[in-house]
């Protein structure tokens, strides 16, 4: 099974509940307004927050746990781990708070806790330690009292996320979204608004974001042996052709070249 | 003064800004000395200290490749100075990273986990084993002075070909896997910046800067210590930086133009103009100035070229590092002064570090005389200088304690409250709750008759926003009273009055929508202007005169408490107006919720209606001034007919 969440925005009726489950499983404490925060209501004490957009539309926004994540590849330390279940998760032991995670979340979600002199790096786990591990649910998706989000397998999810689009025709925008961006997510949308605003930027497309660094990685081995190779073999040549050149001049070679200063 | 002593006075004024921010950078967090935020995490520190350290350090490996491998032996004089160079400038950058990380003791972590998929560990990993081959080709020259050192050292000589070597192949991997780091961000970086080449256009300008940062440092301590300019030798690096410059202007444009981006460069958009700026500093004009023959061989345009073309190259690793990318997030990130001081003072520490080796250790063929060193200099007076302070170096060590210690001082004189910066919620002044309060000795007998007839019928209805933004509680005062029993259900909230006051609002003690205030006015009681009230008619006498000896309040202040109140006062630290308010309501909602099985009435939603746009007519004016640019309307309605 791959845990996954569907978030269906027209059932959504704003009321919140998600966001204080949330908080209660994970022992937030309550949220003040920083001046580090950022407009989407997620902080380092909100790992989920309810979006009002206009015309009583709410869209909830978490940490979509990527099928490729990027926090995952860019973490230095490994701290962020994708499991086998599905969410992604964050070791705080590991963490050196270099905070590439967040520079390098398509989404924006990791919110660090700037307030603190051992800061970490906080974002939705979907519940993995408390409940996910011991085959329930996520707080969240038990709280909602409309069952606008909901938490499944992410084939069944997908699969009912079409339906819906299929059953309701012209409610929904054609699409689901999570279903392809960076090569996919666990956490789907269907929503009678265009739903973009939770992705960052224009050159946003279906490919996972691992890969756009994986080629300079590969390369890594080989530049390093090759330009070692490479120098060693100019080093050699140019001592060579210099011995040769003082032994044309007729001098006999002034001892090894290098360590007399 | 000499060049050098003013120069170091000016260093030392910059470490010790740099150490009192340092102090509360580590006393108080990330928070209170930075304007980083959630939008954009990386500010300053990054892309000056680590991205542009790393790339100015580069003259090491450049110069090292010169002469060992290629054999250029005539450089053979710059090599000590551009080792180390590279050795402080990646000292540096460590140092950066320090403040940097957020949990900078768990550095060591990289080591033992790896995550090879990450730029950043290979950075990492990168720049620890350079840095210890850049200590082992250095260590050989503060060595010669000790003889016992003189079997490692002849060691390491023996080494110097291979390390040579590994330092080229380590610089080229992190000089580009810098860039790397960007490859995973494409909607972070501005498509003029963003490219799959970055690590390659960042190899090919670390070694351009590389060369110009050796001209620089030459030129800048000949100037110091009046030497002789070694324009002769500056003059070929120049005309290799040129090739350099040029080959990465190709691959610049290149890479634009094979991408389709080139349309961008005719945009109107900020980062385009930055794009030009940079390039224009970065390549155009030094490039200009390379190709200018007379330009070329005199000393002091060689300085200017190096200096112009290394802003450019740091200001497109900063560029890289975010400026490009300041309004990402719904707010502008600016660096903070504090973070600018730091990243200052390491570059001022690295520079003294870097004078004290040339001072003490053979980096140059000769030590430099220091012409005020000398201990049998006698002393001259001035106009200013009064004071007699020792042998110039004696003297020179007592003017840069005091520049420091001043500096320190000054610094921690403008960063103020850094704790109170460190949890970044800003003062918010609560006002009275708006709306109309039915007065008990009026409306419970139904006289509410008079004068102020309540706008919009809102009668006995109050509007919760005590920051006046609309975004509040609508709360039915009238209602809660009649709902809970009438007079006798003034003490369920009011749990304190204000003296000769007989219902004090909530604002009056509960003065910040989010900071605790403090309800008891200790200056007031204090002054002979207030109370005027001696220490000991609250402070025991004998006990030290802290909160925990004191008298309690209700000792004077008889009606303090009224009789039956709910909530007892255990401090007279208030909290925040929310958590007051939520504490407050959402114990008896959800004791209400649980009572009558009605789990809606503690939902945020049941009092949280959204954005209220409320006012009354008696400060409409006032609060239009308080409101500029907010819609100001009359209570909606439907509050009346809920009544």
């Amino acid at each position: 099974m791959k845990a996954a969440i569907l978030t269906d925005t027209t059932k959504c009726i704003g009321c919140s509940e998600c966001v204080l489950a949330c908080k209660k499983i994970n022992h937030l404490k309550e949220d003040v307004p920083r001046r580090w925060d950022s407009s989407d209501g997620l902080s380092a004490r909100n790992w989920t927050s309810v979006i009002g957009e206009p015309d009583d539309k709410f869209v909830r926004k978490q940490c979509r746990h990527c099928l490729e994540p990027a926090c995952v590849s860019a973490c230095p330390v490994g701290a962020m781990h994708k499991t086998e279940l599905g969410p992604v998760i964050y070791n705080s032991s590991k963490c050196i708070g270099c905070r590439y995670c967040m520079m390098a979340c398509p989404f924006g979600i990791p919110r660090y806790e700037w307030s603190s002199v051992v800061p970490y790096v906080r974002k939705c786990i979907l519940c993995y330690d408390t409940r996910l591990k011991y085959g329930r649910q996520p707080a969240c998706t038990e709280a909602c009292p409309t069952k606008a989000t909901i938490f499944g397998d992410r084939d069944e999810l997908l699969a009912e996320a079409h339906q819906r689009i299929r059953n309701n025709p012209g409610k929904y925008h054609n699409r689901v979204w999570g279903e392809h961006e960076v090569g996919g997510t666990s956490v789907l949308y269907i929503s009678d608004i265009d739903l973009s605003f939770l992705t960052y930027g224009e050159h946003f497309g279906d490919k996972p974001l691992p890969q756009t660094t994986r080629v300079a990685m590969e390369a890594v081995p080989f530049t390093f042996v090759g330009m070692g190779m490479a120098m060693t073999g100019l080093y050699w040549i140019i001592s060579r052709r210099m011995k040769l050149q003082a032994e044309q001049a007729g001098e006999k070679p002034e001892g090894k070249a290098g360590p007399e200063e | 003064m000499e060049r050098v002593a003013r120069l170091k006075l000016i260093l030392w004024t910059f470490v010790g800004l740099a150490a009192a921010v340092a102090t509360a950078r580590f006393l108080f967090g990330l928070g209170a000395t930075t304007h980083l935020s959630d939008g954009t995490p990386w500010g300053l520190w990054v892309g000056f200290d680590v991205m542009g350290g790393v790339a100015l350090a580069a003259g090491g490996f450049v110069v090292t490749a010169t002469v060992y491998i290629f054999k250029l032996e005539k450089y053979h004089s710059i090599v000590r100075p551009a080792v180390l160079t590279a050795f402080l400038g990646y000292i540096a950058v460590v140092v950066g990273l320090l403040f940097d990380l957020g949990l900078p003791w768990h550095i060591w972590h990289m080591m033992i986990y790896w995550n090879p998929h990450s730029p950043l560990f290979e950075v990492g990993w990168c720049v620890m084993l350079y840095l210890t081959v850049l200590t082992m080709e250095f260590f050989p020259v503060p060595a010669e002075d000790f003889s016992a050192l003189a079997r490692v050292r002849r060691f390491l000589i023996k080494f110097r070909i291979p390390l040579v070597v590994a330092g080229i192949a380590l610089s080229t991997l992190h000089q580009s896997s810098l860039g790397s780091l960007f490859l995973i961000m494409p909607y972070r970086l501005f498509p003029l910046w963003y490219s799959p080449i970055l690590p390659v256009l960042f190899f090919v300008s670390a070694v351009g800067l590389g060369l110009m940062m050796v001209i620089v440092e030459s030129h800048f301590t000949a100037y110091l210590f009046r030497r002789k300019p070694e324009t002769h030798l500056m003059g070929p690096l120049g005309v290799a930086a040129r090739w350099v410059l040029i080959l990465y202007l190709a691959l610049r444009f290149g890479d634009l133009a094979v991408r389709g981006q080139l349309h961008y460069l005719a945009g109107g958009q900020w980062q385009v103009k930055l794009f030009w700026f940079e390039i224009a500093v970065m390549l155009i004009i030094p490039l200009v100035l390379l190709f200018t023959p007379q330009f070329r061989k005199h000393s002091n345009w060689q300085w200017a070229t190096a200096a112009i073309a290394t802003s450019g190259i740091v200001l497109n690793r900063i560029d890289v590092g975010g400026l490009a990318d300041l309004s990402r997030g719904n707010r502008l990130y600016l660096p903070e002064w504090t973070e600018i001081v730091v990243s200052l003072g390491i570059v001022a520490a690295a520079t003294l570090v870097f004078l004290f080796m040339i001072e003490h250790f053979k980096v140059w063929e000769q030590r430099p005389a220091d012409p005020d060193a000398d201990p049998r200099k006698l002393p001259e007076f001035n106009k200013v200088g009064f004071t007699w302070l020792g042998t110039p170096v004696i003297a020179g060590r007592v003017k840069y304690s005091l520049a420091f210690v001043i500096a320190a001082a000054i610094g921690f004189f403008f960063m103020g409250n850094p704790r109170g910066a460190s949890q970044g919620v800003e003062p918010t002044p609560v006002h009275r709750a708006r709306g109309d309060v039915v007065y008990l000795n009026t409306s419970l007998r139904g006289q509410n008759n008079g004068q102020s007839q309540p706008v919009g019928g809102a009668e006995g209805v109050l509007y919760l926003d005590g920051d006046l933004t609309g975004w509040g509680v609508t709360f039915y005062h009238q209602k809660e009273i009649e709902r809970n029993g009438g007079k006798k259900s003034c003490v369920l909230c009011h749990h304190m009055n204000m003296p000769h006051d007989r219902d004090s609002g909530c604002y009056q003690c509960h003065r910040d929508m989010y900071l605790p205030t403090d309800a008891f006015r200790h200056d007031w009681h204090a002054s002979p202007s207030g109370a005027n009230l001696a220490c000991i008619e609250c402070h025991a006498k004998g006990y030290p005169r802290t909160s925990a000896h004191v008298k309690p309040c209700v000792d004077c202040h008889k009606h303090l408490v009224p009789a039956g109140a709910t909530i007892k006062i255990k401090t007279y630290t208030a909290p925040s107006y929310v958590n007051a308010m939520h504490q407050l309501c959402i114990g008896c909602h959800a004791k209400v919720a649980m009572k009558e099985n009605k789990p809606e009435v503690a939902r945020c939603v049941e009092c949280h209606k959204g954005k209220l746009n409320y006012s009354d007519a008696e400060n409409l004016l006032y609060r239009r001034r308080a409101l500029a640019g907010r819609l100001v309307v009359l209570p909606p309605a439907k509050v009346s007919e809920a009544k």
